[in-house]
């Protein structure tokens, strides 16, 4: 699955540790989202989502062979 | 997200100090031989009072008990306690080194089984003991260390 976390973060300009903390998780959960290391739960891609006030489709979408 | 069945971030730190204790007292005894004279108490044996018909106090080196117990108390705290942040993703790090530790331990398992026989066997039996709690807790921090290693490189 990938992502455009960082490019989401990039246009509202807040770090790793500010979303981290909005959504009530480590900084290093959401830099190994980032880096497609660790692919998030349902409910943390909403929590995400909402930061950002988008859908979590226009943060995550599948790959083919996902 | 609900960490079921952890111990606070608090008691972390007591585990370290006590799996630390612990690793001194035990490494004293392998490494020297002797244990403490604290230790060294009378300890009561049924079975003997049952033979002998009455003496059953027998002096006993209780280091290996003592630090033992303590190994596995200050491990177990170390390896299931919180951290700061306790989250999916640690979760996830929690399990897959509970899968290994228990993959590796029961591959030292059967290769003991296999491969030792007698006494031998006995001190294989012992040290596996461990290596469940020991290698969960080696592989769990070893990989939050990479992860924080990754993570100091962004902002």
């Amino acid at each position: 699955m990938k992502n455009n976390l960082k490019i989401m973060r990039a246009m509202v300009n807040i770090t790793q540790a500010e979303l981290a903390e909005r959504v009530g998780v480590s900084r290093q959960t959401i830099n190994s989202i980032e880096a497609s290391r660790y692919i998030p739960s349902t409910l943390l891609a909403l929590k995400i989502a909402k930061v950002f006030g988008v859908a979590v489709e226009e943060i995550f979408r599948i790959e083919a062979g996902d | 997200m609900n960490a079921r069945f952890l111990f606070p971030h608090r008691l972390k730190k007591w585990g370290w100090g006590i799996l630390g204790f612990s690793v001194l007292l035990m490494g004293k005894l392998l490494l020297l031989g002797d244990g403490f004279d604290l230790f060294k108490i009378n300890t009561h044996n049924a079975w003997l009072a049952f033979l002998s018909g009455g003496q059953s106090w027998v002096p006993d080196d209780l280091t290996l008990t003592i630090s033992g117990a303590l190994l596995i108390i200050g491990a177990f705290v170390v390896a299931f306690s919180k951290l700061k942040v306790e989250d999916e993703f640690s979760s996830r790090i929690r399990l897959e080194s509970l899968q290994w530790a228990v993959y590796l331990s029961y591959a030292l398992l059967l290769a003991a089984f296999l491969l030792l026989y007698g006494i031998n066997f006995v001190d294989a039996m012992f040290y596996n003991m461990f290596t469940v709690l020991v290698v969960f807790i080696v592989r769990f921090h070893w990989v939050l260390f990479r992860q924080n290693r990754f993570a100091r490189h962004e902002k």
